[in-house]
């Protein structure tokens, strides 16, 4: 069966197989039916089938009488901020985030700048599954598109969030991986402002991603050969559309994604005690590190438009998730990969510690993570039998998003993707031998 | 009776309306279908500038690039315009989006072949096929294509229509002209041909922002503000085109509309004596073309109607100009497409040439009055009016290639069913206007008894 989700993070496919223009069209018809025409923005990453999509949102919110302003490539929290200071009533970003070349996918930004909540992405699915949409006669039609740049706004939002002064006073040598995608136009230009020295690469959005657009570290070796070479302070590693964040140490070691949110935890916590933000399926590091800095830890379904809800419930102090998302609050509550790249270089900044030094004192936990590909017609009944079979054992589980069991000297999580056709299943443990036995005892009770 | 359908899908494209039918759902499909029927090409697309333009462009285009097709985006600008650019970049096709004279609601797709020409009946059927059958062409998300955005496609179409038929003759007196471009395609282009010409231009209705200031028809009855504006301006000629700007009419020196199936007569006419050689209209045309064809010695074919048998018989015939009565010129030298732009051209060489006012132009033929009517009429009842009219005028010379045709002592008629509107339409013509009135009276009732 050929890939295509449907769900409330928005709609997700291969172009070329699934993801067709006219799809394209009808959920951003879809779309501007919810928000009853109004202004909406449009941004891209670098992906090659973006034009095509474009052309087939921008046709369609058209069609339903929206004033579109199209941003153009830029990353999809530059978006976000610019939701706010355009005065839109939402934004739609065209990208695959994480996902390889071939997909492409629409993400739905309502009003105040986050992603739509389930509650109102089921409203816009009802929309697009009804199939009737607001059609603008020809006076109400808009006969032109406005254009306008982000990016210079989302680093003033940035500047303003972080001790500039201080990160510049410090000349930090930084690397930075952009993918050749919509960072591309931001990371390097914010850590020009941050005074750092820039050792950019992959840094040309015309170009095809050198690598999966998924900051983790196995796609992080010529990082950190770059590190090394260019005895940096620290290498950053962007996905396709600025929402995830790899890191690589001064020693060029690259940190698992999970380790993102943990160390900007501990930096956050350590300033200003509070409420950390995360999905269940996150490393317990978060909970280690929050409580050694009296803080606490808010646990989510997975998926960003959970965690700004979470922040907003909880005023909390930082979100993310163990993909390597960070939410800075005083920036925007939605992951920003720039955002998170000021929280750490103030951080060593200020302390003049090293990314190595800080990693050292962090919780060492082993995750694994393990995708398991499922025919999308199986794919919930897969997940109802492990959590009968958890059931019938009588072990502690939480089912907030799939099933999470909490074991003596671990944890697993068996979830179904949001975005593509498989099971995913993170465990976590001390040790790696006992990690790698709560992989295999949580393959056992997993039968496709 | 039930409602008129409002979109209409047919070999000469898909033609709908705004917030109703023409959704940008179908407009992408029909993309899809053209792309996958040109094997994946270059594609020119431009528009004229109705308010619809833009979201029906950006459907086609993502339609387009779905299909593996690659997009020259040449903005708004004339049909014939998109037509020379196909063939001068060597394209796979082209797509023209205008409705034409239909007014400012309807919008709609022409599809361009890689000759230039709209595509004819067999090419427009596998078209049809290919949409209905919803199976297109799917390129990998990698291999996508580009879209080229391309300013300056109307001057190229200007410098290739100075090139062929020359600037004005210097020395003499200036050509003075006002134009109304109905704030259509030729909006901007069309002030700037005249001026590359050497013709001192008064324009009106020429801000192209998808306001119709005017019915787009370029008939008598629309153009009460050029003939104002010929007068008051004392000019020498007075051009009116519609939406899209392949249709031209004129108003003479004194300010009277002479007809828009006067044009072709007056292009013809300078075409003729500069090079003789075949002509080609559809069986809808005037007399006076005749008339002009004769005076030259020059064989005059008449076609089916529609613009592609036009441009068919003329790549034949190997014809020197051609066209329809609705104010159509096609000038092969430039391209085989009805051209406002040539129309224009055309004309003024006339005037500068032969040293004349466009009524002592007019007034060397006979002149003929052309009178139409329509009637509703249920499509299944066409082929029975057909053949009553077949059967009642069967000692006349009959011309049956498209409706009926019958030339008469005092002119001739033409009766055939509409192909988007459930009617039927009779014109006439004759030398004396009350004749005409007479023949279209005769016919409408025949039609009508028929009918009932």
């Amino acid at each position: 069966m050929k890939p295509l989700k449907i769900g409330i993070t928005g709609v997700r496919g291969i172009v070329g197989e699934t993801f067709t223009p006219e799809l394209a069209v009808e959920f951003a018809q879809a779309f501007g039916t919810y928000l009853d025409g109004g202004r909406i923005l449009v941004c891209r990453d670098t992906r090659p089938s973006g034009p095509m999509i474009r052309s087939a949102v921008l046709a369609g919110l058209l069609a339903a009488g929206c004033e579109v302003v199209d941003l153009g490539i830029c990353p999809t929290p530059s978006m976000q901020l610019a939701v706010k200071w355009l005065e839109a009533d939402g934004g739609i970003a065209i990208t695959a985030g994480h996902n390889p070349w071939r997909w492409n996918a629409l993400k739905f930004v309502r009003g105040d700048g986050l992603y739509l909540n389930p509650t109102q992405a089921e409203e816009l699915l009802d929309i697009f599954h009804q199939g009737e949409f607001l059609k603008a006669n020809w006076t109400k039609i808009k006969s032109s598109i406005a254009y306008a740049d982000p990016i210079s706004k989302h680093i003033d939002a940035l500047q303003k969030a972080f001790a500039v002064d201080v990160i510049r006073r410090r000349r930090l040598v930084v690397a930075v991986d952009c993918c050749n995608g919509a960072c591309s136009l931001l990371s390097p230009r914010w850590l020009e402002v941050l005074g750092c020295e820039v050792l950019a690469l992959n840094n040309d959005p015309a170009a095809p991603f050198p690598h999966a657009p998924e900051p983790k570290p196995a796609t992080m070796a010529q990082l950190c050969a770059v590190v090394k070479a260019g005895h940096a302070d620290v290498g950053f590693a962007h996905d396709a559309d600025g929402e995830r964040l790899g890191i690589v140490t001064d020693r060029g070691e690259p940190l698992s994604e999970e380790m993102t949110l943990a160390l900007a935890t501990e930096i956050r916590l350590r300033k200003r005690s509070g409420t950390v933000v995360t999905n269940i399926s996150t490393t317990q590091a978060i909970d280690c590190i929050a409580s050694q800095h009296g803080g606490n830890v808010l646990r989510t379904p997975v998926g960003q438009a959970y965690i700004s809800e979470g922040l907003l419930e909880s005023n909390g102090v930082l979100g993310g998730e163990g993909s390597g998302g960070v939410t800075v609050p005083e920036v925007h509550l939605t992951h920003d990969s720039a955002a998170a790249i000021g929280l750490i270089l103030e951080h060593l900044a200020e302390s003049d510690e090293k990314i190595s030094t800080m990693v050292q004192r962090l919780p060492r936990l082993t995750t694994l993570k393990h995708d398991l590909p499922i025919e999308p017609h199986r794919l919930y009944s897969v997940l109802q039998e492990f959590r009968a079979s958890v059931e019938s054992e009588g072990l502690l589980f939480e089912s907030i998003d799939g099933v999470k069991v909490t074991l003596p000297d671990g944890w697993v999580h068996v979830r179904a993707s949001n975005t593509q056709s498989i099971i995913r299943i993170i465990v976590e443990a001390k040790e790696r031998t006992k990690a790698a036995e709560l992989l295999d005892w949580t393959r056992d009770r997993i039968r496709i | 009776m039930r409602a008129i359908p409002t979109l209409k899908i047919s070999i000469s494209g898909v033609r709908g309306v705004i917030g109703q039918s023409l959704t940008p759902t179908l407009l992408t499909r029909f993309a899809q279908a053209f792309g996958t029927h040109t094997g994946s090409g270059t594609i020119v697309v431009g528009r004229d500038p109705r308010t619809s333009g833009e979201m029906v462009k950006h459907a086609v285009i993502a339609g387009i690039l779905s299909s593996g097709g690659r997009v020259v985006d040449i903005g708004v600008c004339p049909v014939p315009t998109v037509q020379l650019q196909v063939r001068r970049r060597k394209a796979s096709g082209g797509i023209a989006i205008t409705a034409s004279h239909n007014p400012a609601e309807w919008n709609a797709l022409k599809f361009i072949g890689s000759n230039g020409l709209f595509l004819d009946g067999g090419q427009a059927r596998e078209l049809l096929d290919i949409y209905h059958q919803g199976e297109y062409t799917k390129v990998n998300g990698d291999e996508i294509r580009t879209v080229e955005e391309v300013s300056g496609a109307t001057d190229t179409h200007i410098k290739a229509i100075i090139d062929a038929v020359g600037p004005l003759p210097s020395g003499k007196r200036r050509l003075k002209v006002v134009l109304d471009s109905c704030n259509g395609a030729g909006s901007i282009v069309g002030p700037k041909l005249l001026e590359a010409l050497g013709a001192e231009v008064v324009p009106i209705n020429v801000t192209p922002d998808g306001s119709f200031p005017r019915p787009a028809e370029p008939v008598p009855e629309n153009l009460g503000d050029l003939c104002e504006a010929v007068e008051q301006h004392g000019a020498d000629v007075g051009f009116a085109q519609d939406m899209d700007a392949d249709r031209l009419a004129i108003v003479s020196e004194q300010g009277i509309p002479i007809g828009e199936d006067y044009t072709l007569v007056l292009a013809a006419l300078y075409v003729l004596g500069q090079q003789p050689g075949p002509v080609v209209a559809n069986l809808s045309t005037t007399s006076a073309l005749a008339d002009v064809a004769n005076k030259f010695g020059c064989p005059l074919f008449l076609t089916k109607i529609g613009e592609v048998n036009v441009t068919d018989k003329m790549q034949q015939a190997n014809a020197v100009i051609g066209g329809e009565g609705n104010g159509g010129v096609i000038y092969p030298r430039i391209n085989f497409a009805r051209d406002s732009l040539v129309g224009m051209a055309l004309v003024l060489h006339l005037l500068a040439d032969s040293g004349k006012t466009i009524t002592q132009l007019v007034d060397q033929f006979p002149r003929y009055t052309v009178v139409k009517e329509k009637m509703l009429c249920p499509s299944e009842k066409i082929p029975a009016v057909l053949k009553m009219l077949r059967q009642k005028y069967e000692k006349f010379p009959l011309d049956t290639r498209d409706g009926v045709k019958v030339t008469l002592p005092e002119g001739w008629f033409l009766v055939r069913g509409s192909n988007t509107e459930p009617i039927v339409r009779v014109v006439a013509e004759s030398q004396s206007e009350s004749q005409a009135r007479e023949i279209v009276a005769r016919v409408y009732e025949q039609v009508a008894h028929c009918i009932k």
